[in-house]
């Protein structure tokens, strides 16, 4: 008795051998997971890592058996406390589903007609038998251990009235109701603002810890995989190419795979040393041998002529409401924004969601009118511009979107495309057009016959080059890059950064580079200004922003930041907070700011007494 | 499928095929896919094909009082013609007319009633629409609230106001199909348009100093293109049933140019008189047409919208 107890201690909670599934798509069927094989003990992370399409998230589905029946095949074994889920009646199978084993996805699925608390009782009531009482009190108790704040009064709101941060805390809340040994994660983190992130990373540490369950941890991110797991598995089309001690495999990667994925992961802090923004190693995934090394981009001089100039630009939108469409108040998306930009230089805008750097960039574009403030680009006014001025200035300044699928139009050849602005200013005749698109393809790494496909026979790294080839054909000084490269998988993104640093050492290009990620940020830019709210609340060189960061919140900032280290993990304490509203009353006036010189060009907004 | 060596280090290379096919060969071959839209589509090959080369199709024209033959009124299908040479393969009406060329002859009348005022309205409705969209304020405000006017009208009703005032008439009933149907096709434009607007292209046009009207034109339009297309296509076979409904009220075409509704109507009156022909070829062939289109339509519709696929 007390033998077979301690063999159960012993074995492994989850044994996963041979796990092979196929789909079957127009009738053929194709495999999708080759022979994966891990375990999981108890109280163990594993994190399973892998770019779009490694099948990461198909063997979450298919340990939990959640794939269609009709369409996929799950061969193997699944070993569930030594029994095999995969031979088990689907009606058990659904008791263990939600019960034993839980499961959380990137999008939180809360029905947005009930209440927090009646998902809650819901599942409390129908896996424990509890009765709408006992329930309710139990629903309170782990909101509490969620740490969702004021437990009991927001058991009643519903869905919509949480931010995503504290509904991604509901959907843990509810997944941890029936006391599951094993917590499957799927992206759980990924919509998510990295002081968010952080905080539920922390939540699940420590309700790791305090419940005795074991993760299995899905991700695309390096960072969380050296923030959250005991053991990692790396995934490559179906493979699981390598499996060991997160810290070996980050110490010292087998997999040729492995070694190029991580030379492709901007770690925080490995700038410190270099000035300006530095190439990714090229290191081939077949061999693992370095193609290129990492190389330090261009740093241009003082006397670089400024090429934008924004100064007190501030955007504010009205909100009409009402029963007469009044004006009800306003959204202070951009207060008081000034900064220039260097030939050959990078500016990063940082920031979490709705702090406003997207529509700082889309004001200077033109895109969205200035409330107040001017733009000067190469020293002209843009706001004083008359039409035809405006739009030659326009050429000057172009901009390449986040979304490379809706950024290109479908119906057009990708040839047309590069070509419609060239044409539409008339520079030159047609033949000259085709010619600049064949040399542009070139440039960004594609070939000159690709220009007679349709968008969607690209991949969206590619897709990403024909947008900068799109850019380029108007000979622009500036760049505005609008979280260009965060819809790309990691290696994808270090190959168009490495392009669009090559581009800016050969064409003296300037970017203004608007992203959420500290890491890529570090990696790619001159100088940087951090965004809260609307405002600028610390600019300065590259360097000395990362390196000696003044304002609370740009080390709330850092210090949220999952690093690609296992060795630095858990020494920063995220505190628990929300980013605020830019909404305001009708008649708000922006409190006047100040900054104080750091050091030289490093500027820092006087702290009032928010809390960061 | 040849796959192309990527030049760079790009490893996440797309499906990249051998032959390059835009998006408007990827509808066709999807349609391809149900053998149901492809013999509606056939059939209603087949329907257009008889309508434009009726008068080589046909033994008579039923409207050349000199090519019929009174004593030849009221036969069966299948009848001999009393002069011999041919076969009243549907029966004749009491003038001894061929029922079988009057249909061929009213498909023609019917089909281009329909696909004229569907193409009309297609054109006014969704320029308005995406016009209303891109434009916005007030002048969208003032186009929409004119939608949701025509809107709340039943068809038929207006359609019946507009014959009341200005008579039968070809012309007449195609200007009324019109005016009935450009409301819904503005609707529909403008809900597209506005959803595409938004998208990243746009703006990247925008950025990239296009000028509006060819943003409209070259970026808006065909992208808002899929649920026009589907619209107007059984948009065609409301028209034409529409058309039918008036004529049979006697206030659509005039008898000299008679669609298949005039000629429905002309038999009713025999229905019950054992001459069950004279309606009944024409009913068929109405709702052979209206059936091929729309199912021609679904299909449409199931290829553009990817939700749809299963």
């Amino acid at each position: 008795m007390v033998q077979a107890k301690a063999q159960r201690e012993s074995s492994p909670l989850l044994s996963v051998r041979n796990l092979r599934t196929s789909f079957q798509v127009e009738g053929r069927w194709t495999r999708v997971l080759n022979d994966v094989s891990f375990e999981i003990g108890n109280r163990q992370t594993l994190a399973v890592v892998g770019e779009s399409g490694s099948g990461k998230s198909v063997t979450a589905m298919s340990i939990m058996r959640l794939l269609p029946p009709a369409t996929s095949r799950i061969e193997g074994e699944v070993l569930f406390r030594g029994r095999d889920l995969l031979k088990l009646p689907s009606e058990e199978m659904r008791r263990i589903r939600g019960s034993d084993i839980a499961m959380i996805f990137q999008e939180t699925s809360l029905n947005p007609v009930y209440t927090i608390g009646f998902h809650m009782v819901e599942t409390l009531r129908q896996h424990r038998n509890l009765s709408a009482a006992e329930a309710r009190r139990e629903a309170v108790a782990l909101l509490d251990k969620v740490r969702i704040p004021s437990a009991a009064s927001r058991l009643d709101d519903y869905a919509h009235q949480f931010s995503g941060g504290m509904r991604q805390r509901v959907m843990i809340a509810i997944a941890l109701a029936c006391n599951p040994k094993l917590l499957i994660a799927d992206e759980p983190t990924t919509a998510l603002d990295v002081t968010i992130q952080a905080q539920i990373l922390q939540t699940l540490r420590d309700l790791q810890a305090e419940e005795d369950m074991s993760i299995l941890f899905i991700t695309h991110d390096m960072g969380v995989v050296a923030e959250m797991s005991d053991r990692t598995i790396v995934m490559y089309h179906g493979d699981a190419v390598e499996e060991g001690e997160t810290r070996r495999i980050f110490a010292a990667p087998g997999a040729p795979y492995t070694r190029s994925l991580l030379a492709a992961v901007p770690r925080l802090g490995e700038m410190a040393e270099s000035p300006g923004p530095s190439r990714f190693p090229v290191i081939d995934r077949a061999t693992g041998a370095v193609v290129t090394p990492a190389a330090s981009g261009s740093v241009p001089d003082g006397s670089a002529p400024i090429v934008l100039q924004v100064e007190d630009l501030v955007k504010r939108f009205d909100i009409h409401g009402g029963t007469f469409g009044g004006l009800t108040g306003r959204v202070h998306a951009v207060e008081k924004v000034s900064f220039d930009i260097r030939e050959g230089e990078t500016l990063s805008l940082v920031g979490e969601s709705g702090c406003g750097k997207s529509t700082t960039g889309r004001t200077i574009m033109g895109l969205t009118s200035p409330t107040g403030g001017s733009v000067r680009m190469e020293g002209r006014e843009i706001g004083s511009l008359g039409r035809r001025e405006l739009r030659m200035t326009r050429r000057r300044m172009q901009m390449i979107f986040q979304d490379p699928i809706s950024s290109l139009n479908a119906r057009m050849t990708v040839g047309a495309a590069i070509a419609e602005p060239f044409l539409v200013h008339k520079l030159g005749g047609k033949a000259q057009a085709r010619d600049k698109v064949a040399y542009l393809l070139e440039r960004v790494g594609l070939r000159p016959d690709m220009a007679n496909r349709y968008p969607h026979e690209f991949s969206g790294g590619q897709r990403q080059r024909i947008s900068l080839a799109r850019a380029l054909i108007l000979d622009p000084k500036l760049i505005i890059a609008d979280e260009s490269v965060s819809a790309l998988d990691v290696s994808v993104k270090a190959q168009v950064i490495n392009l669009m640093l090559d581009l800016q050492s050969q064409l003296k290009l300037s970017y203004l580079f608007i992203s959420h990620d500290m890491a890529v940020v570090e990696r790619v830019s001159h100088r940087v200004a951090v965004m809260y709210l609307g405002e600028i609340v610390e600019i300065g060189a590259r360097a000395a922003v990362f390196g000696n960061p003044q304002h609370p919140y740009t080390r709330k900032l850092l210090s949220a930041v999952p690093v690609a280290d296992p060795d630095q993990r858990g020494q920063r304490r995220v505190e628990a907070g929300e980013l605020k509203s830019p909404v305001r009353a009708v008649d708000f006036v922006p409190p006047g700011r100040e900054y104080r010189e750091v050091s030289a060009g490093h500027w820092v907004q006087l702290a009032d007494n928010r809390s960061w | 499928m040849t796959q192309v060596p990527d030049q760079t280090p790009i490893p996440a290379a797309g499906p990249v095929g051998g032959a390059t096919r835009g998006p408007w060969a990827r509808v066709a071959r999807d349609f391809a896919r149900s053998p149901l839209a492809m013999t509606a589509l056939v059939v209603l090959a087949l329907v257009v094909l008889a309508a434009v080369f009726a008068p080589l199709l046909t033994p008579q024209n039923p409207y050349d009082l000199m090519q019929l033959d009174i004593m030849d009124g009221m036969l069966e299908p299948g009848s001999p013609s009393a002069a011999g040479g041919y076969t009243y393969l549907l029966g004749t009406d009491d003038q001894g007319r061929d029922l079988f060329s009057a249909i061929l002859y009213g498909l023609r009348i019917s089909l281009s009633v329909g696909v004229v005022a569907a193409l009309v309205a297609a054109l006014v409705g969704a320029s308005l629409g995406l016009f209303a969209a891109y434009v916005g304020g007030r002048t969208e405000t003032a186009i929409m609230r004119l939608v949701d006017l025509q809107l709340s009208f039943p068809s038929i009703l207006v359609a019946l106001m507009i014959l009341a005032f200005l008579g039968k008439g070809v012309q007449n009933v195609v200007l009324a199909l019109i005016i009935v149907e450009w409301a819904s096709y503005a609707r529909t434009a403008r809900g597209t348009a506005l959803v595409e607007s938004r998208r990243e292209y746009i703006q990247a046009a925008d950025c990239l100093g296009v000028p509006m009207s060819r943003i409209i034109f070259r970026h808006l339009l065909p992208n808002c293109l899929p649920p026009l297309i589907v619209m107007a296509t059984i948009q065609v076979a409301r028209a034409i049933s529409l058309e039918a409904t008036l004529s049979f009220l006697g206030l659509g075409v005039p008898v000299t140019e008679p669609s298949l509704g005039l000629l429905i109507s002309n038999g009713y009156q025999y229905l019950l008189s054992g001459q069950y022909w004279l309606s009944f070829y024409p009913g068929i062939a109405l709702l052979v047409t209206i059936v091929a289109i729309n199912l021609v339509g679904d299909q449409f519709r199931d290829v553009f919208n990817p939700k749809g696929r299963g």
